[in-house]
């Protein structure tokens, strides 16, 4: 049984391995190999150079980066701090609730995001759903509360609200009730339960959130051009620009590179430490 | 050794609805003694220990720690702390850390917390390099004891155990039971232990506590237990034993059909009472007549089995019920399956549990 | 030690805070749609349903149902067959190489979507493909593809090779094997993996962005006319892009009631 365990277990692999080859591997070497191409070639036959990437720290193109990942960050922290209670509530508090909120959650993820952002849009924009009616029924007007840093921030957070939540229940899930009660019994105060047992034995569940909510940011488009306005320009933006108007597909893609490699060195880090039949197989 | 009342329970009552768990308990623990709640599933005591440890809020009643109440008191305010079921040891933490943490969450300093983690180490007879092995790389017997230094480290006014060595085997149970009895002596503490084996609670015991049902059936000495049982359950509960049904009012006492007794044996009961009767399988011998003894029966062997150093005999009565009886291997009873024999014992080794009129 | 009743509470209307924030956007679309103003200004004076009129008669609009809808039944279908292959390498069988297959599975998913979208633009460039519809569904399996093997992977991780054994004992091949007890104890799981997909695709916008060249779905022709071009049919189309996917849910739940009844009854 042993034997073909392994061959089935090859054979079951190959149609979903050949899909990311074709659609995923093989894109990424084809921008890998554009972003060693000199500027404004549309072939792969030029001799390799690096000038893609001189430009990309010479003109300034790293502040976007900056940007990307600081908001991506700084969504990252806000978003593992609003989940946490109810992460928490679904795995140990809430029966039938859990299911509820899950299949809300899941349900609002079917909707293109940016009909969601959009609706933020109608939301948060002068005379929108808030400022519209604060004005007619309180009389207090205000100034649209869109295109700045702080509204792509909360696109962000709001957009990838369901990455952090679900890995974070997960992992709380797997936290054994008697740990807590056992560490509270020896007289640990709720503090320090969440310091001493719940954070480190629900680490796999923080580390999967975090690792999506923030990857997914820092790559995201269109909170900025829907909330943002032109506040600020992400990398995503600037990949699009050079890809598309400037017609410069080097430059795309050594933007593309230093990206995806910052996000892969994250990723695999953290992955490596992540023990992933514990958390998907869990049949709580 | 034994001294003054460290824990009182007064009317103590549990309710989850319309379901009494817990039904007006009372029960006081005595200073450095070990006391064991047996009980079936479902008799109550896991809501009772869940009570005392303070993971759970009685319905009813009081509990006082030294004469001040505590039931409202939450379990990390508490000077008790418990063992688990499973031994909750925290798997992310090494064993050293573990033993530690208690000391940590009172903020002792490292080095005072290592020196403590070492001295429950040899208590327990843990080597000292175990310090830093993980939970995951210790055998079951070494985490039974990694919980146990943690529970000590605490330094618990009372040790409370839940079931602790119901996942082990045989003969590391029977092992760690001995320990356990011998920790106790050694640190003179008050452990309060619930179990649903009734052996493990006689081997370790200074008393009893029988639970059914949501309250105490007898709470007494193993030996007072096994030889006067207040009732019909907890003598079933303490081993095997044969039952009969008397009726004062019968001439001498005898009520059951298949029972024979000495004239005018006065048991005690008069006119419109009722009891039980029992005696355990180990005092009825083989008779050669009748009246050789305060009370016969006539048997049919039925079945014989061997349980290790005893033997264990099935006998049917002529009213159809079973009589069980149980000799040393060196006392083996001369019949084979199918002979009709006269079993007989007397009336020192009754015991007679009065049900009332 | 539970939370205390009032925690509890607290928790309570917590989650319900949550979902009201995840879906106050779509109360704003659902009421623009039926505002008769041309210029949208809240609070609305005059409710019409004149923009789902003039949408439902628009060709365009039905051009971008028709695309969206091809593209989700496809990418639906192939991440099933995909999904159900990845599912059994990723927790049924004990192979050599598993927990890097189950890492590199998850790579496409720990992806920013634009990112990939312009990449995959480039590659089909490369090779010399023109983008349309077709193209988008290879971009929109290699992100949904995953998602659906994780999901019935979560079913194959309940599954008791036991039963597979038991059946070889009884002298059933691979073929049958995989027939009569893997596929249909997997079956809820596809179906469930099948209605992710179609609906992830149904609504999805990074990678329909960069790879439908000239066709458009749904999702990207309202991004393009709320960046430049607004028309009063945005949130309409909105609304009516929600509604197919809230019809396909409805739908997916009949069925399954349809279905645990019937099994209910012939038991």
């Amino acid at each position: 049984m042993e034997r073909a365990d392994k061959r089935f277990g090859f054979l079951c692999s190959l149609p979903i391995l050949v899909v990311l080859a074709l659609g995923f591997l093989a894109p990424l070497a084809v921008v890998a190999l554009y972003s060693t191409m000199p500027e404004r070639v549309f072939g792969l036959a030029h001799f390799p150079t690096f000038e893609a990437f001189r430009t990309l720290v010479e003109q300034d193109y790293y502040k976007s980066l900056l940007w990307s990942l600081g908001m991506a960050f700084v969504a990252t922290c806000a978003l593992f701090l609003l989940c946490w209670p109810l992460a928490y509530a679904m795995a140990k508090v809430f029966r039938s609730f859990t299911l509820a909120i899950t299949v809300l959650v899941v349900m609002s993820l079917f909707v293109s995001e940016n009909i969601r952002l959009f609706g933020w849009s109608l939301t948060l924009m002068k005379g929108g759903l808030l400022e519209g009616h604060a004005r007619a029924w309180f009389g207090i007007g205000f100034d649209g509360l869109l295109y700045n840093v702080p509204v792509i921030v909360f696109g962000l957070v709001y957009v990838y609200l369901p990455f952090m939540l679900f890995p974070l229940a997960q992992g709380i899930a797997m936290i054994p009730d008697d740990a807590r009660q056992a560490a509270t019994d020896l007289g640990a105060s709720r503090w320090q339960v969440l310091i001493e047992i719940d954070l480190p034995l629900a680490a796999p569940g923080i580390a999967v959130g975090s690792l999506l909510s923030f990857v997914l940011a820092a790559g995201a488009l269109a909170e900025s051009k829907l909330l943002g306005g032109q506040a600020v320009i992400v990398i995503a933006d600037e990949i699009e620009t050079a890809f598309t108007y400037s017609q410069n597909w080097p430059l795309g893609s050594a933007l593309s590179v230093v990206l995806i490699a910052i996000i892969g060195c994250l990723v695999t880090y953290g992955l490596a430490r992540v023990n992933l039949d514990a958390i998907i197989g869990r049949n709580r | 050794m034994v001294g003054s009342t460290i824990l009182k329970l007064d009317g103590l009552s549990k309710n989850f609805g319309a379901f009494q768990a817990l039904q007006n308990i009372s029960l006081e623990i005595f200073e450095g003694e070990f006391l064991t709640i047996v009980g079936p599933s479902g008799s109550g005591k896991t809501t009772l220990i869940r009570l005392l440890v303070g993971m759970d809020e009685p319905t009813e009643g009081e509990i006082r720690l030294r004469g001040k109440r505590i039931e409202g008191t939450p379990a990390n305010k508490r000077p008790t702390c418990m063992v688990f079921q499973s031994l909750a040891l925290f798997p992310h933490k090494t064993v050293g850390q573990n033993i530690e943490f208690p000391l940590k969450i009172r903020r002792e300093p490292q080095d005072r917390r290592q020196e403590r983690a070492n001295e429950l180490l040899d208590l327990l007879r843990l080597p000292r390099d175990y310090y830093h092995k993980r939970i995951a790389q210790c055998s079951g017997g070494e985490q039974q004891r990694v919980a146990l230094a943690r529970a000590l480290a605490f330094d618990p006014e009372i040790l409370f155990f839940d079931e602790p060595l119901s996942a082990l085997d045989y003969r590391l149970r029977k092992a760690l039971e001995k320990e356990l009895k011998d920790l106790h002596e050694r640190t003179g503490k008050t452990f309060v232990y619930i179990t649903h084996s009734l052996e493990e609670a006689m081997v370790m015991s200074d008393r009893i506590a029988i639970m059914n049902a949501g309250q105490f059936e007898q709470i007494a000495t193993a030996d007072q237990i096994y030889a006067k049982p207040v009732s019909k359950f907890v003598a079933e509960f303490m081993g095997e034993v044969n039952l009969f049904d008397i009726d004062g009012s019968e001439r001498s006492g005898i009520a059951a059909s298949a029972l024979h007794s000495r004239e005018n044996l006065n048991l005690g009961l008069v006119d419109d009472e009722f009891g039980t009767l029992m005696v355990r399988p180990e005092f009825i011998r083989q008779i050669d007549g009748e009246g050789n003894s305060d009370f016969w029966v006539f048997g049919k062997l039925r079945a014989e089995y061997l349980l290790g150093s005893r033997l264990h005999y099935e006998f049917e009565c002529k009213d159809g019920t079973t009589l069980t009886v149980e000799k040393l291997r060196e006392d083996r009873l001369s019949c084979v399956a199918g002979d009709e024999v006269l079993l007989g014992w007397d009336v020192e080794n009754t015991h007679l549990i009065r049900s009332g009129g | 030690m539970g939370a205390s009743r009032s925690a509890k509470l607290a928790l309570y209307a917590y989650g319900i805070v949550v979902i009201a924030f995840l879906y106050l956007p779509l109360v704003s679309v659902g009421f623009a749609s039926i505002s008769r103003a041309r210029y949208l200004t809240f609070p609305i004076k005059k409710y019409a349903t004149k923009w789902y009129s003039s949408a439902f008669a628009s060709e365009t609009v039905m051009e971008l149902l028709a695309v969206s809808l091809r593209i989700a039944l496809i990418v639906a279908a192939i991440s099933m067959v995909v999904g159900f292959f990845g599912a059994l390498a990723f927790a049924r069988y004990n192979w050599k190489h598993r927990s890097l297959f189950q890492k590199v599975i998850l790579l496409p998913i720990f992806f920013p979507q634009a990112v990939l979208g312009l990449s995959l633009l480039i590659w089909f460039n490369a090779l010399g493909i023109i983008p349309d519809w077709k193209t988008a569904v290879v971009a929109h399996l290699v992100w949904i593809a995953p998602i659906a093997t994780l999901i019935i992977a979560i079913r194959a991780y309940s599954f008791d090779p036991a039963l597979e054994e038991a059946a070889r004992d009884m002298g059933a091949s691979t073929w049958q094997i995989l027939r009569e007890v893997t596929l249909p104890l997997l079956m809820p799981g596809i179906v469930s993996a099948g209605l992710f997909a179609f609906l992830l695709s149904w609504g999805n916008f990074p990678l329909s962005l960069f790879t439908t060249g000239a066709d458009s779905t749904l999702p990207e022709w309202l991004y393009a006319k709320v960046v430049s071009g607004y028309t009063p049919l945005v949130p309409t189309v909105g609304v009516l892009s929600v509604a197919g996917s809230l019809m396909l849910i409805a739908i997916a739940f009949a069925i399954f009631h349809a279905v645990k009844f019937a099994s209910a009854k012939s038991a």
